[in-house]
């Protein structure tokens, strides 16, 4: 089967398969109709796709009557606080994240710069699906675009909440690999207003993906070797749009992603202890760092609509996922990696500390994830069985998002793919036997 | 009767209005269509000054990207400016974004292949075979080519106009000229060749920003200001356009509309002058452009109507010009393509090299009158009526190489379908407008009752 993802975080699929220009026009008509008319903000990341698809959405949205300002190139992030600084109705980001370079994707932000809720993205699916959209007439429709980039208004802000002289008087260097994505007109210009001294590689935003843009032990190596020949202090890694950071000790150990939110909490609280908000497969070193802290977590299902709506409603202090997202509430209600390197070098600054030994002194746990294939038809029965045999061991358990069972070893996530007939195991324990356990104690339970 | 609908999807085009029928994923379904058979090369496009021009021009973009073509975008300029460059930059094709002369709320796609023809009957039906079965040419990320801008295009049409024709000689009187560009895309173009032509301008209707301040059509009825203009500033000439650029009407120093009909026998007087040879119009051409061939002893040959019938019987004869009877001059050795602003050069050169006004110019040429109706027509009804005239007119010649066109001892009839729009139009001429208006009204209350019935 060839892969259209239509969910919560947009639409996505691989271009010149199944994201045609068709659902990109069609997608920014309904979201053009939903918004009935407004001013709507467009920017991409870098991927080859980029104009064709930032062409269909810009007709798109025309056409449903819309004012259009595009951004260019830059981060999502850029967009998401460009949405309140330039009073816009929504925005419409053109990128497919972390995914390899073949996939695009659009992803909708609403007026307050939060990406659309469930109850809200199933609305617009609907208008999709029915496919009657506003249309403007000939003396309703905008003539042309308007041009602004946001990136010296995100610096603004990003400064305006750290402490930038106290940073700036450590003059960290800093590795960063870009990706060549959309950081690259951000990450490079925010550290030099930290008064880093910047080592930057992969910093073109017109060349291609050097690597998966997925920040994760498998992709920093380069950004390694940098901040070992370079003596860095630290390195970032970054994916296309400016979403998720991946972190590299200055002893040129890439820390795994589940370790960034973990990194950026141990710091957080320490400052402000309080509510961290993240999903129900995201690492339970969380809730250890958060016990040193008086601090707490509170966890929702996979997704960062959930995420921000749970930190709106907790006034969390800190938000987060194991991909390596995490939202700095100061700055906004959504995944900054420009606000996680505020938050990092803030914390390295205050503290004096290496961030080798912050690392070090996190919680160590041992996550794995294993993909079961199960046949279409006995997927959710599979499913259920489980259950019943869980609720028969009197354990506690969670179904946020599929089934979340906690054990004295660790914990057990199981649940159904939302694109493959298979059920997905994550399982973290406090050492790889433990994990490994955990993973067979829940296969016995499957049956597979 | 139902509604007739405002998509047309022909062999000229796909044309609908913005706001009802021409919507963003038709439009970026055809450009796809249009990319998968040009097979990704290099396409030129442009647009009129129409409000929906750039949402029109990013779903054009969307689907040419997408179907892995390269694309040169040129901006907002004249039709024939998007046909020249494609000869020019020796583009495989170009899309041009306007409904030419339709009102305000009207968009389309005309679609240009090499050399800068629009595409024949068979390659659009071709087109159109791909458009509908929809299987378009999908260009993976990583293969896309790019959008390229090109600026200063009608810069190189003046210029190529000018190395051509050259500016006019010196006379001992500088011409003065008023333009009405009705805020088309010859608003900024047409300024500059005549002013680099060495005539004085005077401008109106010069603001391209998609209103329509006279319905674009230059017919005489719609040319109040330019007629006024004219006589104001007491000017040796009018020239107007359309919203493209390539139609041309010209008004008399006297403020006198001389009819579009006239503006490619004038053309056609000043070519022969310099360079006898072939010519090439339409069938519903003024019989004043016959007689003006044979006083040159020269063949005109008479085509299907639309500018690539003419253009392609150009070639064919070799003709050195050639046109249309709405004020479409067609001049081979710059451009395969209608252009207003070759037709105001070639006309300017006249006026200066006979030292005549308009109005003696006109006088010395035969004087004939045509008229033009046309009633709305549902398709089923098309047929009726041609056959109804076939019958009337048994005992006359007839070419039925497009609707009817019957040849009457005073003058002749013409009765076809449009292809752009749902209606039937009749056209008469004669030596004289009574004689016109008898051909005409002689058959109109016959048509309209057999559509109505």
């Amino acid at each position: 089967m060839k892969p259209l993802k239509i969910g919560i975080t947009g639409v996505r699929g691989i271009v010149g398969e199944t994201f045609t220009p068709e659902v990109a026009v069609g997608f920014s008509q309904a979201f053009g109709t939903y918004l009935d008319g407004g001013r709507v903000l467009v920017c991409r990341d870098t991927r080859p796709s980029g104009p064709m698809v930032r062409a269909a959405v810009v007709a798109g949205l025309l056409a449903s009557g819309c004012e259009v300002i595009d951004l260019g190139v830059c981060p999502t992030p850029s967009l998401q606080l460009a949405v309140n600084w330039l009073q816009a109705d929504g925005g419409i980001a053109v990128t497919a994240g972390h995914n390899p370079s073949q996939w695009n994707a659009l992803k909708f932000v609403r007026r307050d710069g939060l990406y659309l809720n469930p109850v809200q993205a199933e609305e617009l699916l609907d208008i999709f699906h029915q496919g009657e959209f506003a249309k403007a007439r000939w003396n309703e429709i905008q003539t042309g675009l308007q041009q602004q980039d946001p990136i010296n208004q995100h610096i603004e802000i990003l400064e305006s909440v750290f402490a930038t002289e106290m940073i700036k008087d450590r003059q960290f260097k800093v590795a960063v690999d870009c990706c060549n994505g959309a950081c690259s007109r951000l990450i490079p210009r925010w550290l030099e207003k930290l008064g880093c001294e910047v080592l930057a590689i992969n910093d073109d935003p017109l060349a291609a993906f050097p690597h998966r843009p997925e920040p994760s032990i498998q992709t920093m190596d380069q950004l390694s070797a940098i901040v070992k020949a370079g003596r860095a202090d630290i390195g970032f890694a970054h994916d296309a749009d400016g979403e998720r950071l991946g972190i590299v000790t200055e002893q040129g150990q890439p820390l795994s992603e589940e370790l960034t939110l973990v990194l950026a909490a141990r710091i957080r609280l320490e400052q402000t202890p309080g509510t961290v908000v993240t999903n129900i497969s995201t690492t339970g070193a969380l809730e250890q760092v958060a016990a040193r802290y008086q601090s707490n977590v509170v966890r929702t299902p996979v997704g960062q609509a959930y995420i921000s709506e749970a930190m709106l409603e907790q006034r969390a202090v800190l938000g987060g996922e194991g991909s390596g997202g995490v939202t700095v509430p100061e700055v906004q209600l959504s995944h900054d990696s420009a606000a996680a390197i505020g938050l990092i070098l803030e914390g390295l600054a205050q503290s004096r500390q290496r961030i080798s030994a912050i690392a070090n002194d996190l919680p160590q746990l041992v996550m794995m994830k294993r993909n079961v294939p199960v046949e279409p038809h006995l997927l959710y029965s599979v499913l259920q069985n489980f259950r019943v045999d869980v609720e028969d061991e009197h354990l506690a358990y969670d179904l946020t998002d599929g089934l979340r069972v906690v054990l004295p070893e660790g914990w057990v996530h199981v649940r159904a793919s939302n694109t493959e007939s298979l059920i997905r195991i994550i399982v973290e324990g406090k050492d790889e036997a433990q994990a490994q356990a955990l993973i067979d104690w829940t296969r016995d339970r499957l049956n597979r | 009767m139902r509604a007739i609908p405002t998509l047309k999807i022909s062999i000229s085009g796909v044309r609908g209005v913005i706001g009802e029928s021409l919507t963003p994923t038709l439009l970026t379904r055809f450009a796809q269509a249009f990319g998968t058979y040009m097979g990704g090369r290099t396409i030129v496009i442009g647009r009129d000054p129409r409000t929906s021009g750039e949402m029109v021009k990013q779903a054009v973009v969307a689907g040419l990207l997408s179907s892995g073509c390269r694309i040169l975008d040129i901006g907002v300029c004249p039709v024939p400016t998007i046909q020249l460059i494609v000869r020019q930059q020796h583009a495989h094709g170009g899309i041009a974004i306007t409904a030419s002369h339709n009102p305000a709320e009207w968009n389309a796609l005309k679609f240009i292949g090499r050399s800068g023809f629009f595409l024949t009957a068979a390659q659009a039906r071709e087109l159109l075979d791909i458009y509908h079965q929809g299987e378009y040419t999908r260009t993976a990320g990583a293969e896309m080519r790019e959008v390229a801008e090109l600026s200063g295009a009608t810069d190189l049409h003046i210029q190529t106009i000018l190395q051509a024709l050259g500016p006019l000689p010196a006379t001992s009187r500088r011409l003065r000229v008023v333009l009405d560009a009705c805020n088309g895309a010859g608003s900024i173009v047409g300024p500059k060749l005549l002013e680099a032509l060495g005539v004085e301008v005077i401008s109106i209707n010069a603001t391209p920003d998609g209103s329509f301040p006279r319905p674009a059509e230059p017919l005489p009825e719609n040319l109040a200001a330019l007629c006024a203009a004219v006589r104001e500033h007491t000017a040796d000439i009018g020239f107007a356009q359309d919203m493209d650029a390539d139609r041309l009407a010209i008004v008399s120093e006297q403020a006198n509309p001389i009819g579009e009909e006239y503006t490619l026998v004038l053309a056609t007087r000043y070519v022969l002058d310099h360079s006898p040879g072939p010519v090439v119009a339409n069938l519903s051409t003024t019989s004043a452009l016959q007689e003006v061939v044979n006083r040159y002893g020269c063949q005109l040959v008479l085509a299907k109507i639309g500018e690539v019938n003419v253009t392609e019987e150009m070639l064919k004869q070799k003709a050195v010009i050639g046109g249309e009877g709405n004020g479409g001059v067609i001049y081979p050795r710059l451009n395969f393509a209608r252009d207003s602003l070759v037709g105001m050069a070639l006309v300017l050169h006249l006026l200066a090299e006979t030292g005549q006004t308009v109005s003696e110019l006109v006088r010395s040429l035969p004087q004939y009158s045509m008229i033009k109706e046309k009633l709305v027509c549902p398709s089923d009804k098309i047929a009726v009526v041609l056959r109804m005239i076939r019958e009337r007119f048994a005992e006359y010649p007839q070419d039925s190489r497009d609707g009817v066109k019957v040849t009457l001892p005073n003058g002749w009839l013409l009765v076809r379908g449009s292809n752009t729009e749902p209606i039937i139009r009749l056209i008469a001429e004669a030596r004289t407008e009574t004689a016109a208006q008898d051909i005409l009204s002689n058959v109109y209350q016959q048509v309209h009752d057999l559509i109505g019935s």
